[in-house]
């Protein structure tokens, strides 16, 4: 009997293995051919087999957390390891509204539900408050000041608590954004719709009096609640009403908006309708972000045997990664650092630079309100100090050949590469901790297009210093790679800036000198022939093997770069760039030159190789960037 | 008992699956007649309908509703030819006659065709192709 593979899943491997065994142990000899009685029997038995094989193939990986493909099952197995995966988060936008109003009520309310709408990209959103909010109205005037709306539509959902086992509570709509569930329970002694119960995310300091609530994914995105068994949280009573609020959310598109128009409903201390006596306006304090989509399979499958393994507690910077991630959906990548590590070291802190998904910087109320949970999960004598992200950009210069009678338009083909190198930043490097590996970004652009034949390829890295306007202060760049050290200069160049008590523009440039260090000192472009005066001789120190820049006190009144930036330029050492630290490696191909440049030789104009444009693989001598 | 094979012999089984009388052993069919079987059983399946194999088969069926004159005869033609051509290695020098009798609203099929590497004549069978319903 021929050996016999048991894990086939292919319907003509399992049909020519049941074939082999025929041809060594039948007398019938048809089966080969596909007309033949015989044929149909194989196919059938061939058929069977494939389909049990097939489900026993899905039984097993759908068992795993890590095989499973299915979203309801890959949450299941999360869950048996307490973790819930992230919902979609509404996009949120801090506003201010004043309403004008005639009403004698000494407040207003505004109603839980629609607030106002707002458009993005020609659609328009609708934004909400999850509860009601109270303030008080002064000659006419009632202002709700830092109102935070939520993208999406307010619904409202009840259920009667009817005793049986089997009563589930599921909230049918999907797409809801669970920070904004509010859950109510009247009792047979409760007013109103009850009192209001908490969202338990593990039963530690839980007691049979807890008035609290579980929650759950469960099939197709939708979420079930579970309440408490009478020891772990308060058993619900026979006839209680449960009223369950919460948004619906279109996620990552309500991100950007900006202007709002009014479509609230605000009511007196009464409950009456109170109708505004002329426009209500809204002021924008910042426009709607953080909206985010449902946590991806992928996502549960990578954090959550990490927050299991973390047990909610941050030790380890995998823990904290882990943890950012859970309680801070926007996050893209996280750093963090112990103190000790640190130059000089900070015994007691750990630092944490959050890449958030849209943009660069995390607000300062995000932050606090990160410190505050992480304090729920830190050790005890440990601070957490969030910081800005530090950013190293990494650029290049690059040529690429092409061999002009396989291009129909060099501009598509320019346009290719840099979607390509689009695509590399994000997979490989845009991260802490990522590298910048050159020769794979070489490979990979050779390999855009078949009419590319070669590139020289030169790096550069770039930090942004954000300058005090009209004031004096030190600065200090840290690049975390090693500079290449030219004797001649020409190795830190900057944007131009202003200097405070000074006309004209100004730059940066560096002076080696021995032992890997040299001076920075800050030059002005003359009127005429483009030549440089030094202006501050000594201006700062650069440090070309920790890769680090030193500004002395300065002062500066302008920057050519918008936002008060200069952006200041070196030569890596090495042409493979890392994030060292807590340094956020970022590939800013916008930044980046690509020059395409005809390959006369391969193209077979010139076989000769005269007139062909040569590239110098080092960068230029001029003094400033740009 | 040791099991022997014949060398160049076609054997399939019967889809009948009647028991010999005597012997009460499964059917046999050998030879030319395991061939014939397995045209017809070409000719007779529709495409997809195997597993696996979308093309296995003749779409002679598609036809049976179309006028039965010597036109869609000649259609039924070359869909047999072409299906044997393509699924049946065994036999040779395929001819097929397509009759159709409008009263009966049918189309009286022969195919003749030779057996390669066999001593056999030419072979002949015939079926009837009618649409049901």
């Amino acid at each position: 009997m021929p050996f016999t593979k048991f894990t086939n899943l292919d319907f003509d491997q399992i049909r020519s293995q049941i074939k082999d065994y025929l041809r060594a142990n039948s007398t019938f000899t048809d089966f080969d051919f596909e007309g033949s009685n015989f044929s149909v029997l194989i196919d059938t038995l061939a058929y069977n087999t494939y389909i049990t094989a097939y489900n026993s193939n899905m039984i097993v990986n759908e068992s795993f957390l890590d095989s499973a493909t299915l979203r309801e099952n890959v949450v299941s197995l999360a869950r048996n390891i307490g973790y819930v995966p992230r919902s979609r988060s509404a996009a949120k936008a801090r506003v201010n509204l004043t309403v004008q109003t005639t009403s004698t009520s000494p407040t207003m309310t505004l109603e839980a539900g629609l607030v106002c709408v707002g458009s993005v990209n020609e659609s328009q959103f609708v934004f909400s408050v999850p509860e009601n909010v109270t303030t008080t109205i002064n000659s006419g005037t009632a202002k709700f000041n830092d109102l935070d709306v939520c993208q999406g539509t307010y619904l409202k959902k009840q259920f009667v608590v009817d005793g049986s086992l089997d009563q589930r509570f599921i909230l049918q709509n999907p797409f809801i954004d669970t920070s904004t569930i509010v859950v109510k329970v009247k009792g047979a002694s409760d007013s109103g719709e009850g009192r209001e119960y908490e969202l338990a995310q593990n039963i530690l300091n839980l007691n049979k009096n807890s008035e609290i609530y579980l929650l759950q994914e469960v099939q197709d995105e939708r979420y079930e609640l579970l309440f408490g068994d009478g020891y772990f949280g308060k058993k619900l009573e026979n006839g209680s009403i449960i009223t369950v609020s919460y948004i619906t959310t279109d996620g990552i598109d309500g991100n950007g908006a900006k202007n709002f128009a009014y479509s609230g409903r605000v009511t007196d201390n009464l409950g009456n309708v109170i109708v505004p006596s002329s426009d209500v306006t809204i002021s924008t304090t910042s426009k709607a972000q953080n909206g985010g989509e449902i946590e991806s399979i992928d996502s549960i499958k990578y954090f959550a045997p990490r927050i299991y393994s973390s047990q909610y507690r941050a030790v380890t910077a995998r823990d904290y990664e882990a943890i950012i991630q859970s309680i801070y959906p926007n996050t893209e990548s996280v750093s963090v650092v112990g103190g000790e590590e640190l130059d000089p070291p900070e015994f007691g802190n750990v630092i944490i630079s959050i890449k958030p998904k849209n943009g660069d910087f995390v607000s300062d109320f995000d932050k606090e309100s990160i410190a505050t949970k992480l304090k729920n999960y830190s050790l005890s004598g440990i601070n957490q100090k969030i910081v800005d992200l530090k950013v190293l950009f990494v650029e290049i210069d690059s040529a690429v050949y092409y061999n002009n009678a396989k291009v129909s338009n060099i501009n598509d083909l320019k346009s290719k590469v840099s979607s390509t190198l689009n695509t590399f930043a994000t997979a490989n490097i845009n991260q802490f901790g990522g590298r910048f590996k050159y020769s794979k970004l070489c490979q990979t652009i050779d390999s855009t297009d078949s009419a590319i034949t070669s590139n020289i390829t030169r790096v550069r890295i770039r930090r942004n210093l954000k300058t005090l306007i009209n004031t004096s202060a030190q600065y200090e760049l840290c690049y975390g790679n090693k500079f290449r050290m030219d004797k001649n200069g020409f190795n830190i160049k900057s944007t131009g800036f202003g200097l405070s008590g000074k006309s004209g523009t100004f730059y940066f440039t560096d002076t080696p000198g021995e032992n890997g260090k040299g001076v920075i000192s800050v030059v002005k472009e003359s009127n005429d022939k483009g030549e440089y005066e030094v202006v501050i001789k000594s201006a700062g120190t650069v440090d070309y093997v920790k890769g680090e820049i030193l500004l002395n006190t300065i002062t500066f009144s302008s920057t050519v770069k918008e936002n008060n930036i200069v952006e200041i330029q070196a030569v890596p050492d090495s042409n493979d760039v890392i994030g060292l630290k807590d340094l956020y490696l970022s590939f800013s191909v916008a930044d980046s030159e690509i020059n395409m440049i005809k390959d006369t030789i391969t193209s077979g104009e010139q076989i000769s190789g005269v007139g062909y444009k040569v590239t110098s693989s080092y960068l230029n001598g001029e003094l400033k960037r740009g | 008992m040791a099991i022997s094979r014949e060398s160049r012999a076609f054997r399939d089984i019967s889809l009948s699956f009647d028991p010999h009388p005597v012997t009460k052993d499964l059917p046999i069919l050998k030879n030319a007649r395991a061939i014939t079987r397995s045209v017809q059983n070409l000719v007779q399946t529709i495409p997809t309908e195997r597993f696996f194999q979308p093309i296995l088969g003749s779409d002679v069926r598609a036809s049976l509703f179309d006028f039965v004159d010597f036109a869609t005869a000649s259609v039924i033609e070359e869909q047999i030819i072409t299906t044997i051509d393509n699924f049946e290695p065994r036999v040779a020098n395929v001819q097929v006659d397509v009759d159709p009798q409008p009263d009966n609203n049918t189309f009286n099929v022969t195919i003749f065709y030779d057996i390669v590497g066999q001593d056999f004549p030419t072979q002949e069978f015939s079926f009837l192709l009618e649409a049901t319903r």
